[in-house]
């Protein structure tokens, strides 16, 4: 199960404005609390931040809504989040704000089906990333593989992922990127 | 009464000459701001004078008067611009005072808005938004992902005063033909303040580090070139940081004026240097920021 959180809902629920746009950090303090009571009700579930009504998201509101909000993944009751219908500045915005505190996510951006890392995320990371999104659910050697790495640094990679939610791991050894559409 | 002459060209660098003229501060008269010989001001011209105003007025100095400009069309353009509405309740205004026509001018993207909490900041970009993006592409022929980029800074310079300045301020956004220094039409967003500046702002937290060089200069650089704020939270500061981000991918320009300092990250096609320092003070901080259109292909 995954749970849609529709910002643009909870942004007009928390601030009265005619507007669409995440901006200024007040506003994302006050829209990641709400997103907090709703991830509380998601439970159990994976979660994903809807952006696909947003206008504009500026730094301020990235780091407040996005970032700080991942900073906290650990306390969350979910059991992943993701973002999705971001456009090219949302992701921009997102990704510096996640840059500065070392974060990483999965993003489904509205012109693309193909899921994307956003934030500090080393070159393996990447890699690793893309050959499984091509393989789905898949160990580490077939990885390795498709990379000519050693195992060990595939390993690294995918668990490192996985260490971040922004991937599946598997108690069989497997890993998978999971449903992101 | 103290006469302060506007220069005929004010923007963002001739506001240096005009500051040059300000009485010690605060004032112990009143205060005659003369544009009468002024024939142009930039969104940065227009901010300024409404903080200098704006400052007055917080220090309870007498009202002060502001001369109108003479030449045709100038005032005119002055009022079209938004600034006229806003002077006119900060200054005794002097001249023939035009009446604002509705459909404002053309290379104004947004008139002179003040900005005094977060909710102003929403009501500017929401405001803005879909106009800037028409105009964006079609004067500057700049691209969907400039544009957002564009409201993205917008936002942020906006939430300076928000954040940081501790009183309000105001800002203007136009299009207009940067013919001698870039040979070609430019955004330029205007924002200024009549707060504490930027020194004051971080010298609870960055001063010691400094000793005796802590000044003005510094704290815009500290604030501008080393994204450092007054907050501790890793992710303050970075409004600026993704704001000059953006600019150096589209050549664009960013200025920071405050007490008697200006720094600047020029790109190519711009000669200021990267920090003025020793400049006449002026109240408050100054934000400017350009934007130049999509060079043509040869």
């Amino acid at each position: 199960m995954s749970a849609v959180i529709r910002l643009e809902r909870l942004l007009h629920e928390t601030v009265a404005t005619p507007y669409s746009d995440l901006v200024t950090r007040p506003t994302g303090a006050a829209v990641r609390q709400r997103v907090l009571e709703a991830l509380q009700e998601a439970a159990g579930d994976e979660a994903q931040l809807d952006f696909s009504a947003v206008g504009l998201v500026d730094f301020s509101c990235a780091d407040e809504v996005v970032a700080k909000l991942l900073n906290q993944l650990a306390l969350l009751p979910i059991i992943r989040l993701r973002l999705r219908g971001l456009r090219e500045d949302h992701a921009e915005a997102i990704e510096h704000a996640l840059r500065c505190h070392g974060l990483a996510v999965v993003a489904l951006l509205a012109d693309s089906p193909r899921p994307r890392l956003l934030g500090r995320v080393p070159d393996d990371w990447r890699d690793a990333f893309a050959v499984l999104a091509d393989l789905g659910r898949a160990p580490a050697p077939p990885v390795a593989a498709a990379l000519a790495w050693p195992l060990p640094r595939a390993l690294d990679a995918l668990g490192a992922l996985a260490e971040r939610r922004c991937v599946l791991a598997h108690p069989d050894d497997t890993f998978e990127l999971g449903a992101v559409a | 009464m103290h006469v302060v002459p506007v220069p005929a060209f004010l923007d963002d660098r001739s506001l240096d000459a005009f500051a040059a003229q300000l009485p010690a501060w605060p004032p112990e008269g009143r205060v005659l701001v003369d544009a009468h010989a002024t024939e142009w001001s930039s969104p940065a011209g227009f901010t300024a004078l409404l903080t200098l105003g704006q400052a007055l007025a917080e220090v309870a100095a007498p009202k002060p008067r502001l001369t109108l400009p003479g030449a045709d069309g100038v005032a005119s353009y002055w009022a079209k611009a938004g600034f006229l509405q806003h002077a006119d309740t900060l200054f005794e205004l002097h001249g023939k005072v035009p009446r604002r026509r509705a459909d404002g001018a053309s290379e104004t993207l947004l008139d002179v808005t003040p900005i005094r909490e977060s909710k102003d900041v929403h009501e500017i970009v929401g405001r803005i938004n879909e106009r800037s993006t028409q105009i964006l592409k079609r004067e500057l022929d700049l691209e969907a992902s400039v544009v957002g980029g564009f409201g993205q800074s917008l936002s942020e310079t906006c939430q300076n005063i928000t954040e940081h300045a501790g009183t309000g301020g105001w800002v203007a956004v136009h299009v207009y033909n940067f013919r001698r220094r870039l040979g070609r039409k430019a955004v330029v967003i205007a924002v200024s303040d009549a707060g504490i500046g930027f020194r004051r702002s971080l010298e609870a937290t960055q001063a010691k580090r400094f000793g005796d060089r802590w000044g003005d200069g510094l704290a815009i650089e500290t604030a501008l070139i080393h994204n450092i704020s007054r907050f501790r939270d890793p992710g303050r500061g970075q409004g600026l940081a993704g704001t000059k981000r953006y600019l150096a991918r589209w050549q664009g320009k960013i200025s920071i004026r405050s007490g008697t300092a200006r720094v600047c990250i020029p790109p190519a096609w711009d000669d200021e240097p990267p920090m003025s320092e020793g400049l006449a003070w002026f109240p408050g901080s100054q934000v400017t920021i350009v934007i130049p259109a999509r060079e043509a292909s040869p």
